[in-house]
């Protein structure tokens, strides 16, 4: 739309050429991206099933249900969680996966390799492994624990309502660690080597010189795994599809599982969106206030 | 300056302790292919065990008495065609607002990258009543349409950040030439785009050979849809059958594993490049 108008404004050929070099991924881009979230606002006031050709306006109805919802409020506190878990695990992980690569002597591209190649798989292939590796009677996790004599902290580690949520974020940290690794070992191969002598001729330990030299100087990197890390645990799905399908009960499901199960599963496609509307809601705030925070602390080079 | 170091202690234990978390970030994959020549009988057993012999009934089974090539198919087709429309439309996007900078294209980039912000569970819902309202529901092409329209916003910003850095006057003495502006692109600015295309086709063909929700959603049900909607299926219908689920998730990884082993270099690109935007 914007572009039509300035057809008409100016007749330049090279504007003729923009216009239609942009047309077809705009038209693409608003039918499929910004009509959909657009229409969610109309949808979000509805209690419309999902089948019915009568689609009836209820006000904030859905919008009081998820504030007064024990689900949907259990939901919120296992996002949370999940979110926060996540990202001190996977950066944690990442970063030292990163100085290992970095620094081991032999083999170095094959370990990276090794490390990355989990980010590769879909989520739910990688849940189906660590679902029978966690099964209770054949899973090789309890074998391991029967070998070494701990058989009695055999569990089912899925159907525990305690332990089925922390299955999933090890499994997820496993899986996505190696994106963030890569991440941040460019940031450390980004690093002016003298700093460091400088530093161990002043006296410094390695311990000294990453507190001091190399932390600071990835916080670009840490900026972006950090955001990355966050966005990716809000809309993490696939995992908690197969591993446990939000149960047991409602104990793992989060906001974007419960949306997926309300909608689809039980019909309720107008309180679906609203809840969408609210996890949209949280990360934007989100991403916003972590854009102004880790922005402050990056040292200029 | 490249004098041999001598090898330290110290070298030898950052190595054996890479090495054993090494190991156990391998093995769930090893897990899994060892698992796929297996009878059920064996992994039950132990599963850790090497196979006994290579028994490979549980692909032939997957390949003839199920809907699983029907799925592979979709798969591909959803893959590629994307792809390939991918790289068709959205360079000419960036061109268009990168070469002529003014406060309109500046406008729809702004608006192009603001869909790198909406996550696909905001807009899933009424995008399931629009897919059946425009008639596209079941077809390969809703999601094929649904998929580019998704990569708009970082692919834009990939190809602009990239076209900044290629210089102009190879296509103004082209102009001069009498040189149309497609023939300009795609003769001669497309070609120097390589390397992000190859990270666009890296990054998004795998994200959508492995997405889950969109083809369960949109692909129609009681016909087989993707592999790996097929495979999370099979989880539930032959919740016994490890070995043939199995069999499926490794005719999955192979053509990803492949992919890995001879773009390493694009995957790794693609995720430095990814990272930028932060």
């Amino acid at each position: 739309m914007n572009a039509t108008i300035v057809k008409k404004k100016k007749k330049k050929w090279w504007l003729t050429y923009t216009f239609w070099f942009i047309l077809p991924s705009f038209l693409l881009y608003t039918i499929f991206v910004i009509w959909p979230t657009l229409s969610s606002i109309n949808l979000s006031f509805t209690s419309w099933d999902g089948i019915n050709p009568e689609v009836r306006y209820i006000g904030f109805e859905n919008f009081k249900e998820i504030w007064e919802s024990t689900r949907v409020h259990n939901a919120l506190k296992n996002t949370i969680i999940l979110a926060v878990a996540l990202v001190i695990l996977e950066n944690i992980v990442a970063l030292g996966l990163a100085i290992l690569v970095d620094k081991v002597r032999w083999c170095r591209n094959l370990f990276r390799s090794i490390f990355y190649f989990p980010v590769l798989m879909s989520g739910i292939i990688m849940g189906f492994i660590w679902m029978i590796i966690l099964n209770y009677n054949f899973g090789v996790f309890n074998q391991l624990l029967e070998k070494i004599g701990l058989g009695s902290w055999k569990l089912d580690w899925l159907g525990d309502p305690d332990f089925a949520l922390w299955a999933i974020i090890l499994s997820t940290v496993w899986k996505a660690a190696g994106y963030y690794m890569i991440i941040y070992l460019a940031g450390l191969q980004g690093i002016p080597q003298e700093l460091l002598e400088a530093a161990s001729i002043d006296g410094a330990g390695r311990w000294k010189q990453f507190i001091h030299i190399t932390f600071p100087l990835l916080a670009g990197a840490t900026t972006v795994c950090v955001m990355l890390s966050m966005i990716g645990s809000l809309k993490l799905f696939d995992q908690i599809a197969v591993m446990t399908n939000g149960g047991p009960g409602f104990s793992t499901e989060t906001l974007t599982y419960i949306i997926y199960r309300v909608a689809f599963g039980e019909g309720r496609q107008g309180f679906g969106t609203a809840l969408s509307l609210v996890l949209f809601a949280i990360i934007l705030i989100v991403s916003l206030i972590q854009i102004k925070l880790l922005r402050k602390r990056e040292v200029q080079m | 300056m490249k004098k041999r170091k001598k090898i330290k202690v110290s070298d030898i234990v950052l190595f054996l302790v890479t090495l054993i978390i090494a190991v156990i970030f391998a093995f769930p994959i090893f897990f899994n292919l060892m698992s796929a020549f297996k009878t059920n009988g064996e992994i039950l057993r132990d599963a850790i065990a090497f196979p006994a012999a290579v028994y490979l009934d549980s692909f032939k089974y997957l390949l003839t008495e199920t809907d699983y090539p029907k799925a592979i198919f979709n798969s591909a087709v959803l893959t590629v065609v994307s792809i390939a429309l991918m790289v068709f439309i959205i360079p000419m996007a960036a061109y268009g607002i990168e070469r002529t900078a003014n406060k309109w294209t500046n406008g729809v980039y702004v608006y192009f990258l603001f869909g790198m912000m909406i996550p696909f569970q905001v807009y899933m819902i009424p995008l399931f009543r629009q897919m059946k309202a425009m008639g596209l529901f079941g077809t390969l092409a809703g999601p094929i349409m649904i998929y580019i329209a998704g990569s708009v916003g970082f692919g834009v910003l990939l190809y602009t950040s990239f076209l900044k850095g290629v210089p102009r006057e190879i296509e103004e003495s082209a102009e001069i030439d009498g040189c149309s502006r497609i023939g300009i692109f795609w003769k001669i600015v497309f070609p120097l785009l390589g390397p992000v295309t190859a990270s666009m086709v890296v990054l998004q063909g795998l994200g959508i050979w492995n997405d889950f929700l969109l083809p369960m959603l949109v692909l129609p049900s009681g016909e087989p849809k993707t592999m790996i909607v097929e495979l999370f299926y099979y989880v539930g219908e032959f919740s016994s059958r490890w070995d043939m689920i199995f069999a499926g998730t490794t005719m999955s990884l192979i053509p990803v594993l492949i992919a890995f082993l001879t773009l390493q270099k694009y995957f790794v690109k693609g995720v430095s490049s990814g990272a930028i935007k932060g």
